[in-house]
């Protein structure tokens, strides 16, 4: 993977985004606005499950209020991480945090579509415990995310030598 | 450029040279800036675009304002807290960094953008309140706020590309690609 890594950061699509110096800062500030846009969006299908969100409205109201929100500013999050990824690919495989990201956003993703399932057609204000407490874990694994996805650039520090880079 | 008493204060201060010293602060930090600002935006974004009639028009605006309100000025003081601590490390090189200063000034016009919109197009609300109809004045205030806290994580951002470094890497850590 290192290898495969290393050979995309010598083609001539990942050298021309190396040598784009704005690009980068950029797509981050993106990437960081689109941030606001899914957690909140998740944040606000989590606290109507804990019923300390429009708790007098059905479940469904919100989830169509935010989730076409949520899923546009994930796939403007996976485009612009894509064109970061390609410009710095052996950065991006040698951290152990953004392995374990990735792996967190389909557990995320997966999860908050589990939710909806186990949610949808509910009108009261509280709902089960266990609803509530999935609610809560999906909660922390989108917060779990945002973290891993600082520690990229500290990877080293972060891990140590659980970090897939040659640490010294 | 001359560094003022209080900038060296900072840098010299107990808690920016923990944050130097330390290595897994600055990231932990970090994030929890990145997460802080990003409840700021989006629950701003919900506020403003109610205000400009674009979404959420299902509810009064002072409800939806309400609904927010606590959790953008928790957030708030939890991304004030986190960048004072990235800052005072390296306070010298923030300082006078442009994106830094650009960012402060953002940071009050956004304030006064806020203070305004209260003081003066927030006492006709009783008149559009549940209306997704909005006044001129109100939807140039959400223009203006969203323009300016898009701004504001432009130039966060941009910090952490023109400012440097002022301290090094203890001598320890090194973090080596293989070739």
């Amino acid at each position: 993977m290192l290898e495969l890594a290393r050979q995309l950061g010598t083609s001539g699509l990942s050298q021309a985004i190396q040598s784009t110096l704005w690009l980068t800062p950029l797509l981050q500030a993106i990437h960081i606005l689109m941030i606001g846009i899914v957690f909140i969006s998740v944040l606000m299908v989590v606290l109507r499950i804990l019923g300390r969100y429009r708790a007098d409205e059905p479940f469904t109201a919100i989830w169509l209020r935010f989730a076409p929100w949520m899923w546009w500013a994930l796939a403007v999050m996976a485009a612009t991480g894509l064109v970061l990824i390609i410009g710095e690919p052996l950065r991006e495989a040698s951290a152990l945090s953004f392995w374990l990201k990735m792996a967190l956003i389909l557990v995320g993703v997966l999860s908050v579509l589990g939710l909806r399932r186990a949610a949808a057609g509910f009108t009261g204000t509280s709902m089960p415990f266990g609803t509530r407490l999935a609610a809560t874990v999906v909660l922390v694994v989108w917060i779990a995310i945002i973290y891993l996805g600082r520690s990229i650039a500290y990877d080293a520090e972060i891990w140590g030598s659980w970090s897939l880079g040659v640490y010294a | 450029m001359s560094t003022p008493a209080f900038v060296q204060a900072l840098y010299d201060s107990g808690i920016a040279v923990w944050m130097r010293d330390s290595l897994k602060a600055m990231p932990l930090i970090e994030a929890t800036h990145v997460l802080a600002i990003a409840t700021v935006f989006g629950t701003i974004l919900i506020v403003d675009l109610r205000l400009l009639g674009v979404a959420g028009t299902g509810r009064p605006y002072s409800v939806v304002a309400r609904e927010m309100l606590g959790k953008t000025w928790t957030a708030f003081v939890l991304a004030v807290i986190t960048g004072a601590l990235m800052v005072a490390p390296n306070a010298i090189t923030y300082y006078g960094n442009t994106a830094f200063r650009l960012k402060l000034l953002a940071l009050v016009l956004a304030g006064l953008n806020m203070v305004i919109f209260q003081l003066l197009t927030a006492r006709t609300m009783p008149t559009w309140d549940t209306s997704a109809k909005t006044p001129t004045a109100a939807r140039t205030a959400a223009i203006i706020s969203l323009v300016l806290w898009t701004a504001i994580i432009f130039l966060g951002r941009w910090i952490g590309f023109t400012k440097g470094y002022d301290f090094s890497v203890p001598e320890d850590v090194q973090f080596e690609f293989p070739q």
